[in-house]
């Protein structure tokens, strides 16, 4: 086995480099152009004080200009944007969870989706209240789709899941008045509070973001994971490899990029047939590779051990390879340049979702009753343009890392019954976890997520804070774009475990697990939720006692602040590395960073410097376990 | 109080006792005063494992201490725990060390500090798994009944069993038999024994594993992926205990303990239970240990604990004795349809009928079939009945063939041993491990005198005297292949032996049959073939086929080795050896020293120190490990000469190999006697005295050409 080495945010600029070579040759745009041309950004909108809600404005605040037309201040202009913000991630989250349980509503026993997982389902169907003896499993499962589905738009009562959080959670929810209800009420709701003369209270408005976090990380986005736990199977210990030197110059590179795993898993199970293998040999390809991006990707390498060609920033890269065939995208964090960018090479981009339609595509629309069909069709498609290639062009970095993902609540416990002792402990708990905890062999937990940001450094704080953590016996559990970097940079490799402290160093080789665990895609934040409550039921802690913070380095969709919302909501202290569009309230910006504290014993802190960034996670880290008196 | 600072104050405690310990004896012996351990070549060897220094006297004892404070850190964070953890260990290694400045401390208590040559002995047995595990307990059980039981648990499954603390008087009270060849030892009182125990993990690292001293890493690896120990603590619990704990634990060794308020719970570390009765199944589960399960259906306990039991006179119920009356034991292949498989036949009176210490006669012939039964395994087979026997709880057996000695105790006849018993424990035996070529078994055995008799005369001696005349034939020359055996590599994962017909494994325990069957028995294991091919020098016993097998079985950390020079590219060895030579340049000549003799040599090194010198699979041109039956051999070190280069051994060595040695002497040079000429260390321990004697002799290696 050749040496194991990280591979650096500078090795991995340098290929990012050399593509853009290839690019510049073809004359074709990039983000790091368009962000040239883009900064500085507009200071307005940054601070969050630029209000264009009616047509009266638009209207933005100034030392002269205290108020807008209709007399809101800044404090109410800021919290009116920062809740739409959240409710446009909220609504995104929800709505992937949305089209699972849809896809769930379609399966069938000889259809293109079945049940993979019967015991999960039999476990959801308990929690919802669906019978289930003596019952069909698919008669069971559209039921529990349909329940599911009535989450959405139930006209009473909260989110069934909120029952998984420990009493006292529910308990803070319920006295700060932010149990979420329907899914679909909370994003209207809040459009409805942020409408011209409604809210302009910063308390109620931030209270309201709260609720549609938290109707997205307990509702639709738990929905999102479980329901595809159900289809596709959960998510056990998969080796794969991550970075683009996944792709095989000799093969059909297919890209899957998004997030909703209904179309990727069928693409997967085509490009994987005898029959195609044959056409792509029959095209003069050696065989098919298919990779992946952004959370899609994470999707199946957790289920499949597809390897990851890159995250969130790395999109256009594949496209630079010249060598990618077709890049098949579902829903969000798509890049529209994806579709001029294609066209400097021979690429397909096809756009699969009346969601995420996009100009210079082929669309080639998705749905659960044509799923086989229309992979096929990809597939097909992307074969027969393996001989459009200009081998002049292609050029794959041979830069990639061996990558251990796959770990779901269910695959931890699994690990953690690894190291109990039969004679002493009891399986199926969190406890071996605590007791690393307690006993100051861990000293702590951060949940990273999040995106990548060209505000920040790509992957370069993500994995210089991972790095941190670990040489300080932190264990990280990752998801989304984060999860990526980690993986990319070699941190999901257990031979990582040298770059640890002590502890966490034999937590990963009692525990055989990567110092770094990868938990899934943006809606499996939804595990992290369940993880803590977990943790905290076996631990006789609060979570807000639990030494653990979230961290989104690099943040930078709606659903992200979405996500901070739920986090900090379900009292776990978030850091962040970019400055959610807030600061111009001083009473906005200190609720989110103080104020929230009082309503659910959490709240965000942003710090620029990476560095110290992951200084203050630790100390926090720290103070919480003097708290436990451990 | 948090975990690490229990850890900190008890590293602290047991520095200052250390400190306190080194000034004193520095105060009153001086500094350059000599301290170290009886009969070891690795000085202070958990020091000098982990820093590459050694500690051979007080002013470096000085020094050591100055060096440990340097790693005990004090932050927040395991690797402090860890580091003082060894620290810990290191300091009460120094303060174990000044007991010894007088001599033995434990003299007529307990065993104290092991010798080289016993953690050599264990080699063997830990690398095949006939020890399973180490279990380390500390302090008293609750009862003496709980220690006794807990011991006797580990003890009966082969597990070797190192006490510390008041456990061992509870053993004693209770009668217990303790030492070393009952796998039961009992170090010291003090906690600061761990420290020995500890010894004993650094030592197999230095000496199987090759771990270079110094390389905190690759020892740490080593122990924790290799060394199966764990400890067991019993409450109440205190700093230093816990302290020492830290170190067990980063070495690898989980601790299991009853004290349930001290400390917190490590998950596979540091276990909590408070029912003793079941940390048996807990430890071995905290390191991962399997036990093989041999279920045998006899009243007394079966466990390769046994094995080094000594059965006295007065103790014995019952003595077959080969050397008085006729006794044999034998193998014997037959067809499938003469065997009723487990069929076990008592011909003659059972033990019953047998006066108390008597001295009597016993035939026992284990009968099998198999498609893929050879007639060549069953010497393999039969040379294995000494160690099963052994074994058993109460049955001491020495010997093979018709030269059987065995011994049955009162204590196992009163619990109910039986000679059918002899009987089930072979079957058992033979198809537990040889399960792969016998599928059938039957055991015959002959209590009465007559049948005895009769079987040794009319069936074994033509059955022997037609082995031996094969197994003269069996020549290195006469066949094409021979055998690797990396039994060792769990152990010592760069060594491969070489095993030829008139070169058996170093250990001693490998045949070039005994490797042809494993290789029957397991064709991907140990022993792989060698073909012999592409000769490069026949006087060294060169072949590219045995480099390219060496290179592939070694992970590429050997190139090349001979099989008859110790010269050039000489075989590596793991360790476990059961004799070394190196060469005597007054004399152009080898001594040879064997790892029971615990006196000095001409060479000016003891055992363990030239034992020192190789093993771990580094080649060391001038020395080789090797196996006693070796030294007979027309191959023992044929390219420097051969076998008349052989100028000094102990006196034990030498009987034992006399006859065989002197006949092979004669066959090659014509010498009588040869073995009168070689030195021993009755005549003499300086190579002065040596070639003085060699030159008195007329010994030919005198002749010969220098080695170097």
């Amino acid at each position: 086995m050749s040496e194991f080495k990280l591979t650096t945010v500078e090795e991995m600029e340098a290929a990012t480099n050399r593509l853009l070579e290839t690019g510049a040759k073809v004359g074709a745009d990039s983000w790091q152009m368009r962000v040239k041309n883009q900064t500085p950004h507009c200071k307005f909108g940054e601070e969050g004080m630029c209000c264009r809600i009616c047509t009266m404005g638009p209207c933005r605040i100034t030392k002269k200009a205290p108020r807008g037309i209709c007399g809101c201040d800044v404090h109410g202009i800021v919290g009116r944007n920062f809740l739409r913000f959240t409710a446009g991630g909220s609504a995104t989250h929800s709505d992937h969870g949305r089209e699972i349980c849809h896809t769930l509503h379609e399966a069938s026993a000889d259809g293109n989706y079945k049940v993979k997982d019967e015991a999960k389902l039999m476990k959801l169907a308990a929690e919802f209240g669906v019978e289930t003896e003596g019952r069909d499993i698919y008669d069971v499962a559209h039921e529990v789709a349909e329940v599911g589905l009535l989450e959405y738009g139930k006209p009473f009562g909260t989110q069934v899941f909120l029952k998984r959080a420990p009493e006292h959670t529910q308990e803070i929810w319920k006295r700060e008045e932010i149990e979420p209800r329907a899914i679909d009420r909370e994003v209207s709701c809040s459009l409805h509070m942020t409408h011209m003369g409604c809210s302009s209270k910063p308390e109620a408005l931030i209270r309201q973001a709260l609720r549609s976090g938290l109707s997205d990380g307990w509702g639709g986005s738990m929905m999102g994971t479980e329901f595809s736990d159900v289809l596709f199977g959960t998510p056990h210990e998969i080796e794969t490899e991550a970075n683009l030197g996944v792709m095989v110059a000799e093969n059909v590179n297919i890209v899957v990029h998004g997030h909703d795993p209904s179309l990727s898993e069928m693409i997967c199970e085509y490009a994987d047939s005898p029959e195609m293998i044959a056409y792509a040999k029959e095209m003069g390809a050696k065989g098919i590779t298919v990779s992946g991006v952004c959370c899609t990707s994470n999707e199946v390498a957790m289920r499949r051990g597809i390897p990851m060609a890159g995250n969130f920033l790395q999109q256009e890269n594949v496209v630079l390879t010249g060598a990618c065939e077709a890049i098949v995208v579902d829903v969000q964090c798509i890049f529209p340049a994806l579709g001029p960018l294609s066209k400097c090479f021979h690429t397909k981009f096809v756009t699969t979702s009346p969601i995420a339609q996009m100009p210079d595509s082929d669309f080639i629309r998705f749905n659960a009753h044509t799923a086989g069909e229309n992979a096929k069709a990809i597939v097909k498609m992307a074969i027969e343009n393996f001989k459009n290639r200009d081998p002049e062009l292609v050029h794959i970095p041979d830069m990639k890392q061996k990558a251990y993902v796959g770990f779901s609540v269910e695959e931890i416990e699994r690990k953690l019954d690894g190291v109990t002792n039969s004679q002493v402990d009891e399986t199926g708990t969190m406890m071996p976890l605590v007791d690393c905890v307690k006993s100051g062999v861990l000293r702590g937990a951060v949940a990273m997520v999040g995106c990548n940001n060209p505000k920040v450094r790509p992957d370069a704080a993500h994995i210089s804070l991972m790095k941190k953590l670990i040489a300080n016996d932190i264990i990280l559990v990752v998801s989304g774009c984060s999860a990526q970097a980690a993986a990319k940079a070699g941190l999901m490799d257990k031979r990582a475990k040298d770059l640890c402290g002590a502890g966490l160093k034999r937590v990963c080789e009692l525990a055989d697990i990567p110092p770094v665990l990868h938990m899934g895609s943006c809606v499996d934040i939804s595990r992290m939720m369940v993880l803590a409550a977990r943790i905290a039921k076996d631990s006789g802690w609060n979570i807000s006692q639990i030494p653990l913070v979230g961290c989104a380095p690099e943040w930078m969709s709606e659903k992200a602040v979405s996500i901070g919302n739920y986090v900090v909501a379900t009292g776990i202290d978030t850091y962040l590395g970019v400055e959610p569009y807030a600061t111009g309230s001083s009473e906005v910006d200190g609720l989110l960073k103080g104020g929230l504290k009082d309503w659910v014993e959490a709240c965000y802190t942003v710090e620029h410097d990476i560095e110290k960034l992951g200084d203050l996670m630790i100390e926090k880290i720290e103070e919480k376990r003097e708290a436990l008196g451990i | 109080m948090l975990l690490f600072d229990i850890v900190f104050n008890g590293n602290d405690t047991m520095y200052a006792e250390a400190c306190e310990a080194v000034d004193a004896a520095i105060a009153k012996y001086g500094e350059e005063k000599a301290i170290g351990f009886p009969d070891t070549a690795y000085t202070l060897a958990a020091y000098y494992a982990e820093t590459g220094d050694k500690i051979t006297n007080l002013k470096e004892a000085k020094a050591g201490l100055e060096h440990i404070k340097t790693m005990m850190t004090r932050e927040r964070r395991l690797d402090s725990g860890f580091k003082s953890g060894v620290a810990t260990a290191l300091s009460a290694e120094i303060l174990e060390a000044t007991k010894y400045i007088e001599g033995d401390p434990y003299e007529g208590y307990s065993e104290g500090a092991m010798t080289d040559a016993q953690i050599r002995e264990l080699g063997v047995p830990l690398v095949t798994g006939d020890i399973p595990g180490i279990a380390v307990i500390i302090h008293a059980a609750p009862t003496v009944q709980e220690a006794v039981d807990l011991v006797k648990s580990y003890q009966s499954q082969g597990n070797f069993v190192c006490l510390v603390g008041d456990i061992i008087d509870q053993l004693k009270e209770a009668n217990y038999k303790m030492g070393f060849n009952v796998r039961v030892y009992p170090i010291g009182k003090d906690i600061a024994c761990a420290a020995h125990a500890v010894s004993v993990a650094a030592r197999t690292a230095m000496i199987f594993g090759n771990i270079t001293p110094g390389d905190k890493k690759s020892l740490q690896e080593y122990t924790f992926n290799r060394f199966r120990a764990f400890v067991n603590a019993f409450g109440p619990l205190d700093e230093k205990t816990v302290a020492c704990g830290a170190g067990a634990i980063y070495y690898g060794f989980p601790v299991i303990t009853n004290d349930m308020e001290y400390t917190p719970s490590v998950p596979k570390s540091l276990i909590k239970l408070a029912d003793v009765s079941k940390w048996n199944t807990a430890s071995l589960e905290a390191r991962d240990i399997k036990i093989k399960i041999t279920n045998i259906d006899i009243p007394v306990s079966f466990a390769t604990a046994f094995e080094g039991e000594i059965i006295r006179r007065g103790d014995m119920q019952v003595e077959f004795d080969g050397s008085r009356i006729d006794s044999v034991e034998l193998v014997q292949t037959k067809e499938p349809s003469e065997i009723e498989d487990h069929k076990i036949e008592v011909i003659g009176p059972e033990l019953d009928e047998f006066e108390v210490g008597s001295k009597n006669g016993i035939a026992y012939v284990v009968e099998v079939a198999g498609k893929k039964m050879q007639s060549d395994f069953e010497s393999v087979f039969e040379r294995k009945f000494h160690s099963w026997l052994n074994c058993i709880e109460g049955v001491m057996h020495t010997g093979q063939r018709d030269m059987i000695r065995i011994r049955v105790s009162k204590e196992a006849f009163e619990a109910g041993f039986r000679a059918k018993h002899f009987g089930e424990v072979l079957y058992a035996k033979i198809k537990n491990e040889f399960d792969a070529v016998v599928d059938k078994c039957q055991v015959k055995v002959y209590t009465d005198q007559a049948m005895a008799s009769k079987i040794r005369h009319e069936i074994a001696v033509p059955t022997f005297d037609k082995r031996d005349e094969r197994l003269g034939s069996l020549t290195d020359e006469s066949v094409d292949v021979y055998y690797t055996c990396i039994l060792c590599q769990a152990f010592s994962p760069s060594h491969v032996c070489v095993v030829t017909p008139e070169r058996l494994g170093l250990c001693g325990a490998v045949s070039w049959l005994d490797a042809k069957a494993t290789n029957e028995l397991e064709p991907a294991g140990a022993c792989q073939i060698i073909t012999k091919e592409g000769v490069i020098d026949e006087r060294l016993g060169a072949y590219e086929s045995v480099n390219e097998a060496v290179r592939k079985y070694s992970q590429g950390a050997l190139e090349r080795v001979t099989l008859y020079s110790i010269m050039e590219d000489p075989m590596t060895s793991c360790g476990c050896f059961e004799c070394i030579c190196g060469i005597e340049p007054f004399s152009n000549g080898v001594c040879i020293a064997n790892r029971e003799y615990a006196g000095m040599t001409p060479l000016g090194m003891t055992f363990p120190e030239l034992a020192s010198m190789t093993g771990g699979g580094v080649q060391t041109p001038g020395f080789m490990g090797h196996g006693k039956h070796f030294i007979a051999s027309k191959k023992f070190m044929a390219a420097e000469g051969g076998i008349e280069r052989i100028v000094w051994m102990p006196k034990e060595l030498k009987e034992t190999v006399a006859e065989r040695l002197n006949a092979t002497a004669k066959e090659l040079y014509g010498i009588d006697n040869f073995t009168d000429m070689i030195g021993d260390e009755t005549i003499a321990e300086d190579p002065e005295t040596l070639f003085a004697f060699l030159s008195e002799k007329g010994h030919p290696a005198l002749g010969l050409d220098p080695m170097m």
